[in-house]
């Protein structure tokens, strides 16, 4: 929609946290306890990003990146250090309730449920809470259960629930009251493929047929590969890439791998006699028998390169791999920590 | 209204939690009569070989005593949860309070029930009536509307004072060592009469830590015993108002501390 207002607003974000300095030492515990020292950590160091409705958003980073705590914050979990943030035209942690209103949480880690009550209780006060109309809840319950296969057990208690029907529970919980933004955080996390492919959909569901703008975060690259258009990248509390997937991988993986293999998986395979000095490729890995070979197609075309590869060696098969996201952000982070 | 009506839901959701655990839920209510059945027995004891406690015959000692197992009941059935609190705060699981539609403080009061509250109402009550027999009170309606008053004014200064104490979580990250010195503040002084402990305690405990209202100053108020106060008796009777104050202020230092809400896991 162009014109129209992001929904999430976010403006040199930063959050930093305190804690005393530890001291080390026999006596060192007791040090820390009277220190008047503070280490001061940023966890969050001056992000930007705006978000519009309807997007479907991977924020994705490493261990520690800032993730978490920008979630937080979006949410109203946390209070900024400094910076603008607007959700839905809110600040989060000065309007926590009628901010809820407009969202919906799911933690993979930690579920939200009523732990101890049957899973169909805990739906019904997340009505209550949201002052859900009776019919549109019947209505849209249905809908979830469908959706989730959620009928096997949603008498049974929380805590009796296995992580997969946990997660599906949560996830219901979370947009029972149609919120316009969800934060999900991890939400396939310790899955099993077919719970992780199940959620995938739902999600895509969720947001195709309801316009629900959704942040998603995941270690898991095959979340956003299948879902997501657009990913932000952070690393050290700042954003590193924001974008589409497919411009990430075009600048920052042009590179595709040849993967060759040979017709005798004797030592003496020809290889060594006569090496590929081609522009534009290099040998990623070499094993009894297979050879990959990395190369930027700009400057040597697939063709051209199968073409001398035949022509040199004995050849039983050929396939080429293209680069996926997981190798595009190993490489992304590796160039990062060469660089200091 | 709608708060009021929604937290009810949510807190009878948390008694039915804790209700799943049907042993626990037993042994809690028997050893809560049993705790504060010796509390008294010790009182007792005292008082049937000193015949009075300054002052106080056994009849009215055990009258304030059950009242303020009441209020301590009353007060626990909010502000029981306050002693996992630091756990929660530490562990982040307190996020979830803050992302739902409802004052946090709420949320968290109602999502389980102390077991115990039930044994010490049944202990305060049993020790009230009885007391009352002994001391054979003329119930004027007027003594009854004061009664629940006081009982609701008491359980504010008590919640309140946990509320406070609970609020140091979010800064500290520990607050269950304080919870258990204010609890143990209040079973050793508010049962008893004011006047035996020294005069510079009475004056701290009546006009810079209200404990004084929450057992002590309405029981001497239905007792007719306000002569010995060191407040004026008029005060005496609004006594529940300082309830009220001291709940107000106190919820406004948890909101305003939870701002330094840490989570977990960066």
């Amino acid at each position: 929609m162009p014109g129209s207002e992001p929904i999430i607003r976010v403006d040199g974000l930063v959050k930093t946290f305190r804690s005393p300095r530890r001291h080390p030492g026999p006596l060192g515990a007791l040090r820390t306890l009277f220190t008047r020292e503070y280490t001061v950590k940023s966890a969050v160091d001056g992000i930007s990003f705006n978000v519009d409705r309807g997007e479907l958003i991977g924020y994705i980073g490493p261990n520690g990146a800032g993730k978490s705590t920008t979630i937080k914050m979006l949410t109203g979990i946390l209070v900024p250090t400094s910076g603008e943030l607007r959700v839905a035209g809110l600040v989060p942690w000065m309007h926590r309730e009628e901010n809820a209103l407009n969202i919906g949480v799911v933690f993979g880690q930690r579920s939200q449920l009523w732990w101890d009550l049957p899973l169909i209780e805990s739906f019904e006060l997340v009505a209550k809470m949201y002052r859900i109309a009776p019919e549109r809840y019947g209505r849209d319950l249905g809908r979830f259960r469908e959706l989730l296969g959620l009928d096997e057990f949603i008498a049974t208690p929380v805590r009796q629930l296995s992580l997969g029907q946990r997660m599906r529970g949560d996830l219901t919980a979370a947009l029972l009251h149609d919120p316009r933004v969800v934060y999900l955080d991890e939400p396939t996390v310790g899955l099993d493929v077919v719970a992780k492919e199940r959620i995938r959909t739902f999600i895509e569901e969720i947001n195709r047929e309801r316009g629900t703008t959704v942040i998603l975060t995941t270690h898991d690259l095959a979340d956003v590969e299948r879902l997501c258009r657009r990913i932000i990248l952070i690393d050290q509390g700042k954003v590193l890439y924001d974008g589409t997937v497919e411009r990430l991988t075009a600048s920052y993986a042009p590179d595709r791998v040849l993967v060759v293999r040979l017709a005798s998986d004797s030592a003496n395979d020809g290889t060594n006699e006569r090496p590929l000095d081609l522009p534009g490729v290099e040998v990623a890995q070499r094993e009894a028998g297979s050879i990959r070979l990395r190369f930027d197609p700009a400057v040597m075309p697939a063709p051209t390169l199968i073409n001398e590869v035949v022509r040199r060696y004995s050849v039983s098969d050929l396939s080429i791999l293209e680069p996926d996201l997981e190798s595009v952000i190993r490489e992304l982070y590796e160039r990062r920590s060469a660089v200091p | 209204m709608t708060r009021f009506t929604l937290s009810f839901d949510l807190w009878m959701a948390g008694l039915r939690g804790t209700l799943q655990y049907r042993t626990d839920t037993f042994i809690v209510i028997v050893m809560a009569l049993a705790f504060q059945g010796t509390g008294f027995a010790f009182i007792w004891v005292v008082l049937s070989r000193f015949g009075s406690l300054a002052g106080w015959t056994l009849g009215q000692v055990a009258f304030l005593y059950g009242l303020r197992l009441i209020v301590h009941a009353v007060a626990g059935v909010l502000t029981g949860p306050f002693f996992g609190l630091e756990q929660q705060v530490r562990t982040g699981e307190f996020d979830r309070y803050l992302v739902r539609p409802l004052s946090p403080l709420l949320q968290f009061m109602t999502q389980r029930v102390e077991i115990s509250i039930f044994g010490d109402l049944l202990g305060g009550i049993a020790i009230f009536v009885v007391a009352d027999q002994l001391v054979g009170l003329a119930w004027t309606p007027l003594a009854f509307a004061y009664l629940v008053l006081a009982i609701a004014g008491g359980a504010l200064v008590e919640g309140a004072t946990r509320i406070l104490i609970g609020a140091l979580s979010f800064r500290f990250l520990a607050s269950q060592s304080l919870l258990f010195l204010g609890d143990s503040v209040f079973s050793t002084f508010a049962n008893y009469p004011l006047t035996i402990f020294g005069g510079i305690l009475r004056f701290l405990f009546t006009f810079a830590f209200p404990l004084a209202f929450v057992a002590y100053i309405p029981a001497s108020v239905l007792l007719g015993r306000t002569a010995e106060l060191q407040v004026e008796p008029l005060l005496a009777y609004l006594a529940p108002v300082v309830g009220i104050i001291w709940i107000a202020a106190s919820v406004r230092v948890f909101d305003r501390e939870l701002r330094n809400y840490q989570s977990a896991g960066h």
